[in-house]
Formats: C-alpha cells, structure tokens, sequence
C-alpha cells in the first residue's frame, strides 16, 4: 500500500534521511523503531508532505505522492495521527474530532464515524464537550487517534503513540490499534517502544542515523540478537499475554 | 454650574460608536495576526482603500450605499488576498513559514503600506473628498435627555455589529471557520487534517481586509475620505488590539470601545486639540497594569 523508495530528507542543508527503502502492505501493521533524533519523525513527515524529499519518491497505493500537497495525500486516504501533544488545546474534543473528518462531504457517514468512534472510545464521549487541554495523556491519545479515524482512513500513521503515558495505558492503546488494523485499515508505527511495537506488528524496521539498520519479520526480530542488544529489555511474554487479554 | 450628566452621555454614546468601527479594524488586524503570526502594518491603508471603493462605488457608479459597502469589503478582500498572495507569502518560503518570517515581514509591511499610499495617491490624488450617502430611510434615534444621533452612527454601530456577529458565527458554527481556528493554532496539524492551508490563509487575509474596507466606508459619511486617512487609523487599531490584549478577537472590539470612549472623552474634558493622543494615553495605562492586554493571554500556546 505504502511504498518508500530510495527517500532523502532533511532540513535546509542538513540532511537527516539518507535512502530509506521501505513498504507497508495492505492490511498489515508495520512498525519503524528507533531512538531520539534517529529520523523517525522526519520519514513520517516526508511520507505525509511537512518536508519536501530531496531525492527518491513515495507511492501510496501505485500513486506517486512525492511532490503532492500534504491536504491532497491526505485526501487519498494517507492519515498521519499526530503526537498526542498535537490536538487542538483550544478547542473541545467534538470539535477535534469533527476536525478530522474535515474532509469528508458525506454528513450521514461522519455522524455514523463519530458515533462508532465514541463506542471505540467511551470516554471521548463523556468528555465530547471538555476543552482537549484538560484531558489527560492516555485521553489525548485517543482523541488523536479517533480525530484519525474520523478521515476514514485506508492507512493510518501512528507518531509515538506511547510516547509520555503509563505502561497500563500504553498496553489500552495498542490493544486500540490492533482493533483498528482489524478492521481493514493499514497501519504504520512509529515507536519507541521496541518492545510493545513488535509485539503488535507483523514486520518492522529499525532505524539509525537516518538508514534502516535491520529489517524483519516481527517476531524474528523479537529475538534477533542484534536488535536485543540495542533496544530490548524486559519480558516479552508478559507484555504478550496482557496484550492478548 | 452643573456637570452635564446629559452631555456625558452624549460623548459616550458617540465613542461607543466611533469604538466600534477601531474595533472591526481592530479585529482584522488581531485575526491575521493570531492566524499568521504578522502584525500586519499596511492594514490602515486597507482601511483607506475600502473607503475609496465605497466611495467610488457610491458617488460614480450610483449604487445605495448599503451595496456600495459590500462592493468595497469584497473588492478590499481581494486586494487583501493579492497582496498577501504576490508579496507575503513569498517571504515565507526563505523564512520557512509565517510563523518564523518575523522582522522581514514586518519590514515589507511598512514597505506595502507606503506604497499602498503612493498608488492611491496616483489614483484618487491627495484631496479629501466628501463621502455624501444618503440615509434618510435610517431613523435618527433620540436617547433621553434629548441627545440626537445621527444616521450614519446609527448605521454604523448596526452594521459593525452585525459585522462581528457573523464573524463570530463563521468561526464558531462553520466547518470552514473550524478550519480556520485550526491553521490559526498550528499550520502543520491542519495539513495532516486535510485542511487547504494556503488557500485558509488567503481566506483569513480576505476576511480582515474586508473588515477594515468595512470600516473605512462607516467612518467615510462622518469624516471624509482621503489618502493619509489610513495611518492614524492603524495606530488607533493597533492601540485597541493591545488593550484588549493582541490576538484576541473579544478584546479587540472591547479595545475599540474603550479607546473610542477614552478618545471623545479626552476630547470633551481634557482638550480637543490633542484628540489623536488619548488613544496611546489608554494604551499606556493598560500596559503598566496589564501588560498581556486585558483579555491577552501570556503567550500564545503552541503545541
């Protein structure tokens, strides 16, 4: 669905991405691992339009996007959900939500979104009239991800969705997301949370200084040796059993 | 002798009215800049512009005057758009965007406003021309103590309202106005929502433009409209805008009656002569007490 060929990216001349080769296949879930200032964020942004490429091109289901408007590759069904931090403070959680389908002509089916979005999320709906300000990490999270949703996606970009909350919440959103991706939608992953992330997804790529470093199915990269060393801790089968329950 | 409670009502009621149309200039100038993050120095000359299109619109074409001002507002939008459009937004590309463009912006709006003025001047030449409406199907409203207000203030203070009403609505009710509260807050957010960013921006220019082409055609019946007109009208917007405390669309139009009434009654008590200072005077006060303005926020969140 997602295809990134040869993609350099940077800022001014400083250039952070430096061919990166990757794909996301209908209907899976993908994940792209790596740590602070590896060129995480940076792909994503370069994948939905913030950041011009410098070189290599992007093609979302056989459409080359590469020189496309960020609104335009969003239109195509392209939806980045921003980091949590990123809802509109300012304005209530409806509002963010009717935001997301912004695009959307077809009144009936975003009432129905909304409707289905609250059942994903109830407590979106007890707090649909509170300023998103005042929610807390794991809410804003899920507004975030429902104001996804809310464009009817046909892939869905996750940034850090663990970033900043409790391991207890971080498990309550994966488990979402593994809902979502259940009902037809592509997901990408971005995380740090090596652990979780491979968990949840079927393939994966790690990435450092700006190149993919190892890629893999996920559960081999699991316990790939060299991924352990850089990223892993902790038990792995917990962390599975709980996603499962 | 007494004090004249009736006469102070008058000044009052006339600074009320007067305060309003600083307030819709005011609020255009507060809307670019929480949406664009410039202070938009050329907007006086918006404001002038609008006047002389109403003008134009009024004497030499012939239409009634209630059309004439929406003529001048849309006229005025699109020169707004333009001149955002050919001018501004080119700077953005260096600067990576309206938000860090800064001192070169400012730079090029007082260059925009100059020239603005030099091409009126080509245009209109440097005479002020009488703005004759005819509003004689306007009722003159009489207040107690038999102070009489005169149509075109009556106009003026019904149209401004209806002005900020519908601005209101737009940006609280619609889609589109969501839209624009969200390029307002953060550009990039509202790219990943599938929000035309480009074509919001030119849309929050037009609006704003519009707003102070609407003020120059009221203001046109009282004084008269004229090249220079622009400039004291900036200086007394922008002194609104910060006490009602920058960005803030209430507090601009709260600003605006204040430094409206502020202004008449300075005027009246104080000394006609100096009527242009009681606005900086006002503006002072505020900011010793209140820096952040007196619905300003501390500084403006970004996420």
């Amino acid at each position: 669905m997602l295809q990134i060929n040869d993609v350099h990216a940077g800022y001014g001349s400083l250039k952070i991405l430096r061919g990166i080769n990757m794909q996301v296949p209908a209907g899976e879930i993908v994940t792209l691992l790596g740590g602070n200032g590896t060129g995480k964020s940076t792909l994503l942004k370069a994948v939905s339009g913030l950041l011009p490429l410098m070189e290599g091109e992007v093609l979302f289901d056989g459409v080359d996007i590469s020189k496309m408007k960020p609104h335009r590759r969003m239109r195509l069904g392209l939806v980045q959900v921003t980091q949590a931090k990123e809802a509109y403070p300012a304005m209530t959680v409806e509002e963010n939500l009717v935001l997301g389908a912004y695009t959307r002509r077809d009144r009936a089916g975003t009432l129905a979104d909304l409707e289905w979005v609250y059942e994903f999320f109830p407590v979106l709906r007890e707090r649909r009239k509170q300023l998103s300000g005042t929610l807390s990490g794991g809410e804003v999270q899920m507004l975030v991800i429902g104001r996804g949703l809310m464009a009817k996606p046909k892939m869905l970009m996750l940034d850090e969705p663990s970033a900043a909350l409790a391991p207890k919440v971080v498990l309550e959103i994966f488990a979402n997301i593994n809902r979502i991706a259940k009902t037809g939608v592509t997901v990408l992953v971005v995380e740090q949370n090596v652990r979780m992330a491979l968990i949840l997804a079927q393939y994966g790529y790690i990435i450092r200084d700006g190149v993919i470093m190892i890629e893999g199915e996920a559960k081999k990269l699991i316990s790939d040796p060299a991924v352990k060393d850089s990223f892993l801790g902790g038990s792995v089968a917990n962390t599975s059993r709980a996603l499962r329950n | 002798m007494g004090f004249d409670y009736n006469s102070l009502l008058a000044f009052i009621i006339f600074g009320v009215t007067i305060g309003v149309v600083y307030g819709i200039v005011a609020l255009g100038i507060s809307l670019i800049y929480s949406g664009l993050d410039i202070v938009h120095f050329a907007h006086g000359e918006m404001y002038m512009f609008g006047a002389f299109f109403g003008l134009v619109l009024a004497h030499n074409v012939g239409i009634p005057y209630p059309i004439a001002l929406i003529g001048a507002m849309i006229m005025t939008a699109i020169l707004g758009m333009v001149v955002e459009r050919v001018f501004y937004r080119r700077l953005t590309r260096a600067g990576g965007g309206y938000t860090v463009a800064g001192m070169g912006m400012i730079i090029c709006g007082f260059g925009m406003s100059v020239a603005l003025v030099n091409v009126a001047y080509f245009i209109w030449g440097a005479e002020a021309e009488p703005f004759r409406a005819n509003l004689d199907y306007i009722p003159r409203l009489t207040f107690p103590g038999d102070i009489k207000v005169p149509e075109s203030y009556v106009l003026t203070a019904i149209i401004s309202v209806a002005l900020m009403a519908a601005l209101h609505y737009f940006l609280r009710h619609t889609k589109t106005g969501l839209a624009v509260r969200a390029v307002a807050h953060n550009k990039d957010i509202a790219y990943l929502m599938g929000i035309n960013v480009p074509l919001m921006i030119s849309l929050i220019f037009g609006l704003a433009c519009g707003l102070a082409a609407a003020a120059g055609v009221l203001i046109g019946p009282m004084q008269s409209v004229q090249v220079e007109m622009g400039y004291l009208m900036l200086m007394k917007a922008f002194a609104a805008a910060v006490v009602g405390g920058f960005g803030s669309l209430p507090g601009a139009i709260i600003g605006g009656i204040m430094v409206g009434v502020f202004e008449n009654l300075g005027a009246a008590y104080i000394s006609p002569s100096h009527k242009d200072i009681y606005a900086f005077l006002l503006l002072i006060l505020v900011l010793m007490f209140k820096p952040s303005g007196l619905l300003g926020v501390e500084a403006k969140v970004k996420a």
